[in-house]
């Protein structure tokens, strides 16, 4: 079947495909919050423009909240609506909605709120550097098993800072609801990667006075790489209590400022990390790693955030001798949340620039210290985890081959010798554990949903949603593929909490690794149980059987044991493993880095579909540049960001060329694949440029402001 | 104020607020909610359309300016020969991921096909450098459009 | 706010005569709906201008090209008076904005906003452009060198219009030339440094050298200064402190969001030394 094409690509282009606002009804009203404009303070007083007849609005304040007002997460300690002290700058105390779209907006901007200012915290070094701002989760991993440091060990030691990201997603945050005052419930349209976590936001801000809540997403996501996993719930019963008060559907959709200004980002991150390396071997003999992310205002979901940081960020070397410790800090911004690669980023960021750092402190190569210590079979994670294969070897060893790495790194260093303008090559390591961390996946035990149907169309059912990412198509092809049914007679339910059960949020590379996987073991399982050779003349000679529905959950192998309290154990059952080098050219006049070439070699274990795995890979590897070069989100003493104007994205004149190849695509499993090409190509950039330049930076992304500090602090 | 156009093809007349926006127009006015919202200042294309001809982003075209002239949004384009053909293009390459900004993507290579049609690269990049996609990472989107330009000239 | 569609020039500068508010003119409308959204503009006397013919087109007369100031990017780009008479004109607006804002950016637009970072001024600095500016008195000529006077302001009187501007169609003969956008990213970016060039070195000495600089200053502008010391100098006996030092003193970059001011001297003294070929 190789590469399907995707159900819903050509209703996308053509503009028939219906995102949040395309969805029109006749008496629906509009909604927005108002919030915060101040970092931390009491509120004191609030005023109305006096010009409007605010009759025709309806509010809702924290006090109008029949359920409990906290979103619930990971850690509960979110508030949908603000009670006296707000905490961040964007943070929700009114809802309001008005029939009329233009009357809403101008009376929202007319708005003031007075304020009792006190002391806040939006500085990202101001947060991390400072021990006193840690709050909430702690976690560490304690593989120290040697006492003793040689004297020939060289020490390297390093900190690095790694900035906030915007995921960008081009559709902004957009919600309706629903009240059915006849039969008590609230029906829930939404933007959104995981319904089921909305219908618990919705219930939670309702509590008993509905009976119950469904939550559908829209046809089109318009984006969401993690953006859309957490701050929906948020939006979502906000807006459940407009219309609830109003009794009319309500519709809020985020103005881009807004959605930038309020919403979730990656987390900003501190890593400082200390490493002894014996010189005769070139082995890496000890790590000491201190992880500390800006959780932002709340915990929200960081903790989860926080557990996969810490797993990922030693990299994939098998260190003898490891400690990693994990903290969160708490800051006067919105809540930093989901975004692709959930930590992992951050850590490789980190670590692979620290080999760099060492190679250049001792005065080897890159490769010879990477070849030293990278995973081989047998190793250990800092978990204990066993690694039982040299996957990851094979991407370094491949990727070093078609980018012709080791004759480029002379050419380069030739050519530097007489121009003022440098060229550089870089490389970095990245793994990605597919699925929940640790037992997550047992608990979340994950249901899916399969109905044949009389004419043989195979209809499925997961709350898993298709953001772009292609999901629905490729799922459904891997149930098709495994029974060799027709592609074309398979639908995917859109997802619907009265519809679809819950087969988990969409999320931490787990849709295909897992759900998918469940379909292809249901489906021959099926063929197993009625010994069909074709299921489609199964059910034209069966027909009465039919329609069937067949369930099934996810059980997690009983091999797959991680002790949460020590944080030793198996921390992801499968990992896709990926190496990238990336070439750059420096314009010594504007101190810009200008990318020429990314290779990528990653192996995600089968490949379902290579089209839409390619377009993933190439998309989240564009994202991972540009997280390197040019996306931060706050400036010292300017503050945040407002609008895709000073929040600038790649265009299509600043990409360089990527090159991507899969190895081991004829391995049995279909691996995680959403997250891992965010992960790693930020160093390899940074890399290439202390190849090219010889200069050390610690700090990302390396904006040629950055660079230009740098060189002069160093002259 | 009355405000006359032709859109898609056929001749409109509307009574509209001479500073309307010509994306709300479409949006509310006509339902054509192919033209997209994104970020509302012209950085992203999700809302291009042609007007007279020409690629706008239909966020900053006011009503005023759209009196007398001619409107073509996706919808119309889509429907096409062109057009058509050049959704193929993108669909066999499996261009299109979340495909909120896409409808803007077809607008902008709909007029390059058709003005200019070059299979270069450097030109491709430069005719579709006001549409931002934080999906794909675009490199689909170029060898879809190379496709296309290689079609429409057997097609020629 | 009062919405006027005046029916032709006249019209719309009888209007401006007696206009007690400000006056805000819709043209291409690129920048002033992003104005209007940001609420930036509140209250005053709105004139759309945008299909006042005698405001349009591009015209030769004798040794003088006339761009009329609606004249959109667009139109500048695939004018082949501009690609006969100003390559490099037409090579730097390559680089000003998405081929999706050219087709409604106005010349007039640009220059008449006067924000420190517009695109066009610079080029058409070195092209030593003139102005002209229109009101029921009549049309006077202004040199777009003087007509900025601080930030945002400009000789443009209330009453008044940029009507077109002019260009000497020897303004760029001869010349060696630069321009150079410096932005977070290729396109759709404001600038954090603009540096244009005219030169021509004989012999390894400077005939004849002009320099103008945008987002470096309240409003872009010539480095009158540093091309004094420049003129009729040999190439060898350039010394680069000595430019350092009248730079210094000519631009007064700023930090923000987009950039830092240490950042923005740098470049702009390296672009200026590459420029003249200097080793640094």
């Amino acid at each position: 079947m190789g590469s399907v094409r995707k159900f819903d690509s050509k209703p996308k282009i053509n503009g028939s495909w219906k995102f949040l606002d395309d969805y029109q009804s006749e008496d629906m009203i509009y909604g927005n919050i108002i919030y915060s404009k101040c970092h931390h303070g009491i509120i004191k007083d609030i005023h109305f423009p006096n010009d409007f007849n605010i009759s025709e609005f309806t509010f809702v304040y924290a006090k109008d909240i029949p359920g409990e007002n906290i979103v619930p997460e990971p850690v509960s300690d979110q508030l949908f609506l603000a009670v006296n002290e707000v905490f961040h700058y964007g943070q929700p105390i009114i809802g309001v909605a008005h029939p009329n779209k233009v009357t809403l907006t101008n009376f929202i901007k007319k708005i003031k709120i007075d304020y009792e200012e006190l002391p806040a915290i939006i500085d990202i070094k101001e947060c991390l550097d400072n021990e006193k701002n840690h709050f909430g989760r702690e976690i560490t991993i304690d593989h120290r098993t040697r006492d003793e440091i040689q004297n020939s060990w060289i020490r390297h030691h390093n900190v690095y800072y790694m900035p906030h990201q915007e995921q960008a997603y081009l559709e902004p945050q957009g919600v309706i609801a629903e009240y059915d005052k006849q039969d008590g419930i609230i029906f829930v349209r939404i933007t959104a990667q995981c319904p089921y976590y909305v219908k618990s936001g919705v219930e939670s801000m309702m509590g008993s006075a509905v009976n119950d809540v469904v939550i559908e997403t829209s046809e089109g996501i318009g984006g969401a790489f993690g953006g859309k996993e957490d701050f929906p719930s948020l939006l979502a019963g906000i807006c459940s209590l407009l219309s609830y008060k109003s009794g009319k559907p309500v519709k809020i959709v985020l103005d881009r400022e807004d959605d930038i200004k309020i919403t979730t980002k990656r987390h900003p991150a501190r890593i400082e990390i200390e490493s002894y390396t014996d010189p005769a071997t070139k082995k890496i003999e000890k790590i000491d790693i201190d992880y500390r992310l800006d959780a932002g205002a709340y915990q929200t979901l960081s903790p989860v955030v926080l557990a996969r940081g810490v797993l990922h960020t030693a990299g994939g070397y098998g260190f003898p001798d490891s400690f990693i410790r994990g903290r969160l800090f708490r800051s006067n911004t919105p809540p930093n949340g989901a975004f692709r690669g959930f930590g992992a980023p951050q850590g490789f960021a980190a670590m692979e620039a620290h080999i760099d750092g060492i190679a250049a402190e001792m005065d080897i190569t890159t490769i010879e210290l990477r070849k030293a210590n990278i995973f081989n079979n047998g190793d250990e994670f800092p978990t204990t985890q066993k690694v039982t294969e040299e996957n990851l070897i094979d991407c370094f060893n491949k990727v070093l081959e078609i980018s012709d790495y080791q004759k480029k790194l002379k050419s380069y260093a030739q050519w530097n010798k007489n121009h003022k303008d440098k060229k550089g090559i870089g490389v970095s390591l990245g793994f990605h554990g597919g699925g929940f961390t640790g037992n997550g996946e047992k608990t979340l035990n994950s249901e899916i949903k399969v109905v044949l149907e009389k004419n043989a169309e195979v209809k499925i059912f997961v709350a898993n949603t298709d953001m772009g990412q292609g999901a629905h198509t490729t799922l459904a092809q891997m149930f098709c593929e495994a029974i060799d049914h027709p592609f074309e007679k398979t639908k995917v339910q859109l997802p619907n909490t009265s519809k679809t059960p819950n087969s988990g949020p969409t999320v931490a590379s787990r849709t295909i690794y897992i759900i998918g996987n469940l379909l292809k073991q249901l489906a021959l399982e099926l063929k197993k149980k009625y010994k069909f050779d074709k299921l489609e003349s199964y059910i034209i000679e069966h027909n009465s059987e039919f329609p069937l529905e067949l369930r099934k959950n996810y059980i997690q192998p009983t091999s797959v044991f991680f002790d949460e309290e020590s944080y030793r154990g198996i921390a992801y059952k499968d990992y896709s493993w990926a190496a990238c080098v990336n070439e750059i050219y420096f314009h010594a006049d504007t101190y810009q880095i200008e990318l020429i070439e990314s290779w990528n070699v990653l192996d995600i274990g089968r490949v379902v579909n290579e089209q839409i795995a390619l377009g993933q890979a190439e998309g989240g590897i564009l994202q991972g540049l540009a997280y390197g070069l040019s996306e931060f989100f706050y400036k010292p003493g300017f503050g945040r960001m407002s609008g895709f104007t000073d929040y600038t994205l790649p265009t299509t004149l600043d990409i360089p060329k990527i090159v991507i190849e899969f190895i081991h695509t004829d391995s049995v499993t279909a691996k995680g694949l959403g997250e891992i090409p965010m992960d790693f190509p930020a160093p390899a950039l940074r890399n290439a440029f202390l190849n090219a330049t010889g200069i050390i930076i610690d700090e990302y992304p390396l904006t040629p402001e950055v660079i230009y500090k740098t060189i002069k602090e160093q002259k | 104020m009355k405000i006359r156009f032709t859109l898609n093809g056929k001749n409109v007349v509307l009574e509209s607020a001479p500073l309307k926006r010509l994306l709300d127009i479409l949006r509310e006015d006509y339902h054509l909610f192919g033209t997209k919202e994104s970020c509302g200042e012209g950085e992203c294309g999700a809302c291009t359309v042609l007007l007279d001809g020409k690629p706008v982003t239909s966020c900053l075209v006011n009503a005023i300016h759209v009196n007398g002239k001619k409107v073509d949004t996706v919808e119309g384009l889509s429907k096409t020969k062109l057009g058509k053909m050049l959704i193929d293009c993108f669909d066999e390459t499996n261009a299109v991921q979340c495909g909120f900004c896409f409808p803007g993507f077809f607008v902008s290579t709909y007029y390059y096909l058709l003005n200019d049609g070059d299979n270069d690269l450097e030109k491709i990049k430069k005719a579709l450098s006001g549409n931002i996609c934080r999906c794909t990472g675009y490199q689909r989107i170029f060898d879809s459009v190379k496709i296309a330009c290689a079609r429409k000239k057997v097609g020629e | 706010m009062q919405f006027n569609k005046p029916k032709d020039l006249n019209e719309l500068l009888e209007n401006l005569s007696i206009s007690q508010k400000k006056n805000y003119f819709l043209a291409g409308g690129t920048d002033i709906n992003v104005q209007i959204k940001k609420e930036f503009i509140k209250d005053g006397n709105f004139y759309y201008i945008n299909e006042i013919d005698e405001l349009n087109g591009i015209k030769r007369k004798n040794e003088k090209v006339h761009v009329g100031a609606l004249t959109t990017y667009r139109e500048l780009l695939e004018s082949d008076t501009i690609s006969e008479h100003f390559p490099f004109l037409q090579r730097s607006l390559t680089n000003f904005a998405s081929p999706l804002l050219t087709t409604m950016a106005t010349i007039g637009g640009n220059i008449a906003n006067g924000s420190p970072t517009n695109d066009v001024t610079p080029p058409l600095l070195v092209l030593d452009a003139e102005l002209e500016l229109i009101s029921v008195a009549g049309i006077r000529n202004v040199s777009l060198t003087s007509f900025f006077t601080g930030y945002k302001k400009s000789l443009l009187k209330k009453d008044e219009i940029i009507k077109g501007v002019v260009l000497s169609i020897q303004a760029e003969n001869g010349y060696e030339t630069l321009y150079k956008k410096v932005g977070a990213r290729k396109t759709l970016t404001i600038a954090k440094v603009a540096l244009a060039g005219l030169k021509k070195i004989k012999e390894g000495k400077i005939d004849e050298i002009k320099l103008a600089v945008g987002s470096l200053n309240e409003y872009p502008r010539r480095l009158d200064k540093l091309e004094e010391y420049l003129n009729n100098i040999m190439i060898r006996d350039i010394n680069k402190n000595t430019i350092d030092e009248i730079l210094s003193k000519e631009i007064t970059p700023i930090s923000d969001l987009r950039s830092d001011k240490e950042y923005r001297y740098r470049v702009c003294l390296n672009l200026i030394l590459s420029f003249l070929g200097i080793n640094h």
